[in-house]
């Protein structure tokens, strides 16, 4: 609480105009004219550390003939969410840049023009980004007047790279259809010589409009479309989602149905670390450690699969608790099958570790820098090989991660080791974390139900840490149990823009490399 | 050295140790017959045109020393141009309809196309949506459906051996 008022009163005083309101626990919110926003942007990321989490638009309409823009910054552990809220009313349609003074919101900002039209005065860069240059003029999805299911026409257009010219520079286009077994997306590098001097990410490739289909779902009907947001990151998407609404519905989980929900989450965390260990290793060519990783991830894709029928854990969550439940004979099967695990992960890490040639591959290569993760608000693995020490377990517990805390890994190089590393001492953390679970698991029931209908226009935001960082969910409620609009942030959509910088003065070869090394989602980014 | 080599004795073979999938339920006539020319071996493309990438780790999943899949026969080439084999993950999105009919005019005759994944089928929950433009049918035939949300690899596996199993002894 105290907390609180020491914010509250430190923006009073730099703003004493500005009046705060107390939508929800843990929020403050300012609504305020957008000709003030920039500066207190500027004071929230500035002078008081503030990274900028979300920045998304809510068309009100019907309702209201306005729009609604929030800029939602995370302050510290243990500190209120604050919220910014700037109406657009009527047919206005430009609303003021924070861009230059907040990098992070250059990619917020141009995705809100593409999708609602609303243009980001004072932008730097105002080139679509997700709207293909085929799509024709005038075409903004999330606008309530944009049919869900309406068929696109064709346009003519290019999309203009940044271009370095000189002597000797050269482009390499790389995509959308890349080498391996991986997703869709363009990369653009431009080098002289070896080293890359410029990268240019242009993705959006695989965008499926989620968050207009969100909005023709129900409440308790979307949770399936949260699932398949990004594939592999099932249950951070659906447990974000689940807790959001459950905050709507005013539901209470059973102390059970937390604890099982966190070791959900571990175990998911589990596969995808080992997994991507084995593909770090496997990009400087070292394939014995790939194929031991890959053995053991299929290993706990498998148990996935014996505990709750899908190698992915979808259908494991549900509003107001979790479906599947865990007899004994089963913890006792996780718990051994675990302790293989471990010992078999770390015979591999120490061979890993001995080899010279690999280690020299990793060390140093992709360095990003604490100050650009930080300009661009990098979360989880990302950021905390580059010294952000955040962690929403940690900062934000939810599900039970208050009665079994987590020790957050970080460290300080952000290069392609320190992003492995944060994954290897993450896996013993998570085995560790699991055990603690079991340990403690109460009995009872796993699943609450709902009697509260939330209002047209009530809202709530929920965090969960999933594997590759924080995954943010906004939804508010419309009519009839209907969803009024869903945000998703996938963390990987924080962490794009910020692996333009880390492959700067790299070499091509390195890049798969690096960019395995980030592993970021298509599908959570492009949405 | 040693601690490699221990390493590996300790793991021994661990390729086949998972559990077995019912046989595949679409039964695949024609695709025998296209499927042919390849003979025992089939070099496959992956192309992801708005998967939510779970189809993608279990293709993935399929070169892991326990499935391994090239045991097969079957190869995982990195262009379509060495390709005999689409597989096509995911929804057509829109920004991915022109990519796509890119790669299989890429892809040398003669080509099988495999729909891999509910959405890849028929859209699964993503169907209706503006930035989706339909099936991977609508934009290129498809001549093999894996169905699942996502398939297991046992499955995928399974669905490629089926492939190629109507081989006469007088094409081998």
């Amino acid at each position: 609480m105290t907390d609180r008022l020491s914010l509250e009163q430190r923006i009073q005083t730099a703003f004493a105009d500005l009046v705060a309101a107390h939508p929800h626990d843990g929020f403050l919110q300012y609504r305020i004219d957008q000709s003030r926003l920039p500066e207190v942007a500027r004071f929230l990321h500035e002078r008081l550390k503030g990274r900028l989490a979300l920045l998304f638009a809510i068309d009100c309409r019907p309702r209201a003939q306005k729009y609604e823009i929030q800029y939602l910054f995370a302050l510290g552990a243990g500190q209120p969410w604050v919220l910014l809220t700037v109406e657009l009313v009527g047919s206005a349609s430009l609303f003021t840049s924070i861009t230059p003074s907040v990098h992070a919101a250059q990619w917020y900002e141009r995705e809100i023009r593409d999708l609602f039209g609303l243009i980001p005065q004072g932008h730097p860069d105002l080139r679509r980004l997700v709207r293909h240059e085929h799509w024709p003029q005038g075409l903004h999805p999330l606008q309530k007047a944009f049919p869900w299911d309406k068929t696109m026409g064709w346009q003519q257009g290019e999309y203009r790279f940044r271009h370095i010219e000189g002597e000797g520079v050269f482009e390499v286009p790389v995509g959308p259809i890349h080498a391996g077994i991986i997703e869709p997306g363009h990369f653009r590098f431009s080098v002289a010589g070896e080293p890359i001097m410029q990268l240019e990410v242009r993705h959006f490739w695989k965008h499926r409009g989620i968050e207009k289909l969100f909005e023709q779902c129900t409440l308790s009907g979307a949770l399936p479309l949260a699932e398949r947001v990004s594939g592999d990151t099932t249950i951070g998407h659906s447990l974000a989602y689940c807790q959001a609404v459950e905050s709507l519905l005013h539901l209470e989980i059973p102390r059970r149905a937390r604890f099982l929900r966190s070791f959900f989450l571990e175990l998911e965390r589990l596969h995808n670390h080992i997994g991507d260990v084995g593909a770090i290793c496997n990009d400087t060519a070292y394939t014995l450690a790939h194929a031991h990783c890959s053995r053991m991830k299929e290993q706990l894709m498998q148990l996935n699969d014996w505990l709750t029928g899908s190698r992915f854990l979808r259908g494991t969550m549900a509003i107001g608790g979790v479906t599947k439940d865990l007899t004994a004979i089963q913890q006792r099967a996780v718990i051994d099958s675990l302790d293989r695990i471990e010992k078999d992960f770390a015979e591999l890490e120490s061979i890993i570790f001995a080899n010279a040639s690999l280690t020299d591959r990793l060390e140093t290569t992709g360095v990003l820098t604490e100050r650009t993760a930080w300009d661009h608000g990098a979360v989880g693995v990302v950021g905390r090989a580059s010294g952000i020490d955040h962690d929403v377990r940690r900062d934000r517990p939810f599900a039970a991660y208050d009665e079994v805390p987590v020790h957050t890994v970080v460290y300080r190089y952000g290069d392609v080791r320190a992003r492995l590393r944060v994954r290897m001492d993450e896996i013993h953390e998570s085995i560790r974390l699991i055990r603690e679970i079991w340990q403690q698991l109460p009995h009872g029931s796993i699943l609450a139900a709902a009697d509260h209908m939330p209002q047209p226009g009530e809202w709530a935001l929920s965090a969960v840490e999933s594997w590759r960082g924080e995954v943010l969910y906004f939804v508010m409620a419309g009519d009839d149990g209907h969803i009024h609009r869903c945000k998703v942030r996938d963390p990987s959509f924080v962490n794009w823009p910020a692996i333009q910088w880390a492959a700067v003065g790299n070499i091509i070869p390195d890049f798969p490399l690096i960019n395995k090394s980030f592993n970021l989602s298509y599908a959570g980014n492009d949405l | 050295m040693f601690r490699i080599l221990k390493k590996s004795l300790k793991t021994g073979l661990v390729t086949g140790q998972y559990p077995q999938a019912q046989p595949l339920v679409t039964p695949i006539p024609a695709a025998h017959e296209k499927a042919a020319p390849f003979k025992s071996s089939l070099t496959i493309r992956e192309v992801d045109t708005g998967s939510c990438n779970a189809c993608e780790m279990e293709m993935n999943a399929l070169t892991n020393p326990v499935y391994d899949v090239e045991r097969f026969g079957v190869h995982i080439a990195a262009s379509p141009r060495h390709a005999d084999a689409l597989v096509v993950t995911g929804p057509v999105a829109v920004n991915m309809e022109h990519p796509l009919k890119e790669v299989y005019k890429q892809t040398p005759h003669p080509k099988l196309v495999i729909a891999l994944g509910d959405c890849a089928i028929n859209c699964g929950i993503f169907k209706g949506s503006y930035a989706v433009t339909g099936p991977v049918e609508r934009h290129i035939p498809v001549d093999v459906r894996i169905p699942g949300c996502p398939p297991r690899p046992v499955e995928i596996l399974e669905a490629l051996a089926s492939i190629r199993s109507f081989r006469t002894p007088s094409d081998e």
